[in-house]
């Protein structure tokens, strides 16, 4: 018990709802894991069920003549006993056809037994909550508390006759409390859903309710479970008749014929192998049975024996929007012409597309998408979650979260592409040329680790100090952030500061080498609104002392007005239109930057004005549309954007946008 | 944390006080008469009775439990139903035997686990992963007892490298402790994948490699300090589970510990000798299991200074 109590099923409560169970079957058939450990188990229940036609003897029949005979390929075997005969002269091969019965009908029991009850208690438990919940729940901690399988071993040890009632009774008994944890949990998830709340307020009875309401979602937990503990009880039955404390002899078992085979281990070892393969094969079949149906029917409840982690290789991932090809190319080959015209700037992304691959589809989470930020100057990207901003920015300091992969493009530092460079010269750039702040600072900071330990560290990676000296200049550029008492700090843990400290932290972190360019990515969405402003104009300051350039990644049009030099609006991982911050505000050249703007709460909006929201959704990034992403969104949408996605044009000074309209119409804030 | 260890204290005393109440009963109510077993077959009632009498079971059922407690907690384990030695004195020499060879197999499994876990890991999906999963299903279903036999049948019978059976110096840990580690690594194995993969993926190890820590430093410092917590916790449980092993281990390779005092009691119906048998495997699981829990508080700065 105590390798399924620990190996990882978690109990915490699901509330998705029992998948269709049409579509179970298909699915489940489509994973090897089960379909090979579901055939390998019928065999063996097969061989179980028909051992009286197939077994070539009588499992009982003694021939004291011709005892210890080797298998038919083994000299002196022959093909009368396949795998040769135990001490009395009984048939090996018979004798394992009854012992999987034997033990396939005893761990069967044992389990339906130990799911009964812990189904009872645990449907008992959750419903009732209560004393008889507590009571439940307290007697399962004490069981967890010691293993059973010590108590196991002595209670069958000291029944002088042991029939297999007592086998399954002593096996089943204690596997309760795995079935009523995790059944408890879903009957408490589940009783709360309107649903089971309505089917009380029209007067179904208590065991309606049960039955007919949460029983549906708690049977695919208590079917993966039961299977797992399948193939852990026949273990544990081998073992006890192994060491002698299964059925009592002469009954046949896997575990009583591998006893055997121990004490003529040396003439006759034989005895001892085959039953041991078949345990391993019987067991081997359950668990890829039981993996493969948790994946399908409980993928919270993944074992991780046989699981895949969802990746493919990206050179397998072929495109599939063929549609937009052409949009693409143009934009391709526009901006392959405006590069000649200017010189490198400190950054310049060209033509990006970040693909994930996942098992069955692919995120195309950015496409096309290209920017530049002058030295010393702030760009803003800007967007909501989803546009790709985010991608964006890893994929500049080449940390895409697996299995992420850049597919097209360039990313040129200092006109070093960073796409083709060797890892390890990427690294070197990470934390010495650019750095990058978060958005969640409390979980971008170590949890184990002291601020100090973390800020040395990074102070050592840059220059060759003393601990103590770096200690030093840790306080001081803490001081430079607005820390006011940084010794105090740096023997600190993250969980202790604030959300605000920690930003502090993570920006005097970045700032440590003076890199030439910071990417800060939604770096105060996460706070409160009242330490905000301070860590946003913090922030500025030491990019503005340094002369470091700064990627604003914001979903905050206003925060980019105020801050930002240039400015590139994402939708659905593609540039909508970018340009000097002035300008893009001042006349809009594409209808999402305008609902940008129109959503943004303005001091010059007059009293009677409505604040607009943007109506619909993103695309989903597994299958972007063939037109322009946001003509379902688009209050000015026409039939051609619906069919053909609007390249990047030159739309004025250093602009470009992608948009079929010649113009957009004036604001209608203030017609509405 | 006064509160804890108070509070912790009380339920160990619980467990094994429920525990060894269970055996007392199961022992005297499930089991045949031991002075039956412990005289010749056929022999006269009346001398069965006289051995009864010696070894007390023809008292009443409480009151011999009533005795048990009361010897119980002056530390009077009792003495053997065989030979008369003091229960005590017989674990006491059994146990260092036990322990050694528990010791040793889990430093032998975390180390084993720490490098197949953590390579798994790092390249998820790739060859060495796939060997490594294949290695956890096979090892899940292997029957410790039955790979005992191999390893003896090859190693110490074909070949003739290392004993086959008792203790005597460190060869004879080797296949034992192979034994064990096989039962013991697949779990370990899978719950350090898993959570080196979730930390891998963590924001705080994303950052670091933004700072520019090599990788070498954010796997072995950043992710391992995150990642090897749950191994601690996950090592005390499983210790439920060597000590089961170490009864099928000990058995076979006639090792004089713990395991083989207690199946030879259980054979015997030796029945203070099996109390006294399973009192340490509770003691020592719940024993060490609060000092796990003690080290991981002490190792998580979120526990140690939270609690305050």
């Amino acid at each position: 018990m105590t390798d399924l109590s620990t190996g990882g099923i978690s109990s915490e409560p699901v509330t998705d709802a029992a998948p269709a169970r049409t579509h179970v079957l298909r699915r489940l058939l489509k994973r090897k894991t089960f379909v090979i450990g579901a055939i390998g188990l019928a065999i063996i229940v097969l061989i179980a069920a028909f051992a009286p036609l197939l077994a070539p003897h009588d499992p009982l029949k003694q021939d004291l003549s011709g005892g210890l005979a080797p298998p038919f390929w083994v000299e002196g075997g022959s093909s009368d006993h396949p795998l040769g005969t135990d001490t009395l002269g009984r048939d090996v091969a018979s004798r394992m056809m009854y012992g999987a019965r034997n033990s396939l009908v005893i761990a069967l029991f044992a389990v339906l037994l130990a799911a009964v009850l812990g189904l009872a208690a645990g449907l008992s438990a959750g419903f009732s909550r209560g004393w008889w919940d507590s009571v439940l729940m307290r007697l399962g901690d004490m069981q967890l508390a010691f293993p059973f399988i010590l108590l196991a071993i002595i209670v069958l040890g000291v029944i002088t006759d042991r029939s297999a009632l007592h086998l399954i009774l002593v096996l089943g008994i204690p596997g309760w409390i795995l079935y009523a944890r995790v059944v408890r949990s879903r009957v408490l998830a589940e009783r709360d859903k309107d649903y089971v709340m309505a089917a009380k307020s029209v007067g179904a009875s208590r065991t309606r309710q049960r039955w007919k309401y949460v029983l549906p979602s708690v049977w695919t937990v208590v079917l993966v479970i039961a299977l797992l503990d399948f193939g852990f009880i026949i273990l544990v039955e081998a073992t006890l008749s192994f060491l002698g404390f299964g059925l009592t002899p002469p009954t046949p078992s896997w575990g009583s014929i591998l006893a055997e085979g121990r004490r003529n281990m040396i003439i006759a070892p034989w005895l001892a192998i085959f039953p041991g393969l078949a345990i391993m094969f019987t067991v081997l079949a359950i668990n890829g049975t039981a993996d493969g149906a948790a994946d399908v029917l409980d993928p919270k409840l993944k074992m991780g024996i046989f699981r895949r982690v969802h990746q493919k290789k990206a050179t397998n991932v072929t495109s599939t929007d063929q549609g937009s090809e052409d949009a693409d190319s143009i934009r391709t080959n526009l901006l392959a012409t405006k590069d000649e015209t200017e010189p490198s700037s400190l950054l310049e992304v060209r033509d990006l597309s970040v693909e994930f691959p996942l098992e069955d589809r692919v995120v195309k989470a950015v496409r096309h998408v290209s920017l530049e930020v002058d030295r010393g100057q702030t760009l803003g990207i800007v967007g909501e979650s989803g546009s790709g901003k985010s991608v964006t920015a890893s994929s500049i300091i080449q940390l895409i979260d697996s299995p992420g992969r850049v597919t097209n493009g360039e990313v040129l530092f200092e006109g070093r592409d960073l796409t083709r460079i060797d890892d390890n010269e990427v690294a070197q750039l990470r934390g010495t040329k650019i750095g990058m702040i978060f958005q969640n600072p409390a979980s971008s900071l170590n949890p184990v680790l002291s601020i100090g330990s973390q800020m040395v560290e990074t102070i050592q990676q840059l220059q060759k100090v003393s601990s103590a000296n770096a200690r030093d200049m840790a306080s001081r550029v803490l001081l430079d952030v607005g820390i006011g008492d940084p010794q105090g700090i740096l023997s600190q843990y993250p969980f202790q500061l604030s959300g605000g400290m920690n930003q502090r932290v993570m920006i005097a972190m970045a700032m440590l080498a003076q890199p030439d360019l910071l990417i800060a990515d939604e770096p105060t969405s996460a706070l409160d609104v009242t330490t905000q402003a301070q860590v946003l104009e913090q922030l500025i300051d030491v990019t503005r002392e340094h002369q470091t350039s700064l990627i604003l990644i914001t979903h905050d049009i206003a925060l980019v007005r105020e801050y930002a030099d240039t400015v590139v609006v994402l939708y659905a991982g593609q540039t909508c239109e970018s340009g000097p911050i002035e300008a893009v505000i001042q006349s809009p050249k594409h209808p999402y930057t305008q609902a940008l703007l129109e959503s943004v709460p303005r001091a010059d909006l007059e009293p009677g004005k409505r604040l607009l929201a943007i109506p619909g959704e993103l695309p989903d990034p597994t299958d972007v549309p063939v037109g322009c992403p946001f003509a379902l969104r688009c209050r000015y949408s026409m039939d051609v954007c619906s069919d053909i996605n609007p390249p990047l044009d030159v739309v004025g000074s250093d602009r470009v946008a992608a948009c079929h309209l010649d113009a957009v119409p004036t604001s209608k804030v203030d017609a509405s | 944390m006064l509160r804890f260890c108070l509070r912790r204290t009380a339920q160990m005393v619980i467990v094994v006080f429920g525990v060894v109440t269970l055996v007392f009963f199961i022992l005297r109510i499930a089991s045949g008469d031991p002075a039956r077993l412990m005289n010749p077959p056929g022999q006269q009632e009346e001398i069965v009775q006289l051995t009864r009498e010696k070894i007390g079971t023809d008292r009443p059922l409480m009151v011999q439990y009533g005795d048990y407690l009361v010897r119980l907690a002056q530390g009077d384990l009792g003495v053997s139903f065989h030979g008369g030695q003091p229960v005590l004195d017989e674990v006491l020499k059994a146990l260092p035997n036990t322990a050694m060879l528990a010791v040793t197999t889990i430093v032998f499994s975390s180390t084993v686990a720490l490098i197949l876990g953590i390579g798994a890991a790092l390249r998820a999906n790739g060859a060495f992963d796939r060997v490594v999963l294949v290695y956890v299903s096979v090892a899940l279903a292997t029957p410790s007892f039955w790979l005992a036999i191999v390893l003896i049948m090859f190693f110490a019978v074909r070949l003739g490298w290392l004993p086959a059976i008792d203790m005597e110096g460190p060869q004879s840990f080797v296949l034992p402790v192979i034994t064990l580690a096989v039962m013991l690594t697949p779990v370990l194995i899978r719950t350090i994948r898993q959570s080196f993969l979730e930390t891998l993926s963590d924001d705080h190890v994303r950052a670091a490699r933004a700072r520019g820590i090599p990788e070498r430093r954010v796997i072995l410092v950043h992710g391992l300090k995150v990642a090897a917590l749950p191994l601690i916790t996950l090592i005390g449980l499983q210790l439920g589970m060597i000590l089961a092993g170490s009864y099928v281990v000990e058995f076979i390779f006639n090792w004089p510990g713990i395991g083989k005092l207690t199946l030879n009691a259980v054979a015997g119906r030796n029945f203070p000798m099996i109390q006294g048998g399973v009192l340490v495997a509770a003691l020592a699981f719940v024993i060490v299991n609060f000092v796990v829990d003690l080290t991981y508080a002490a190792l998580d700065p979120r526990i140690r200074l939270g609690s305050k």
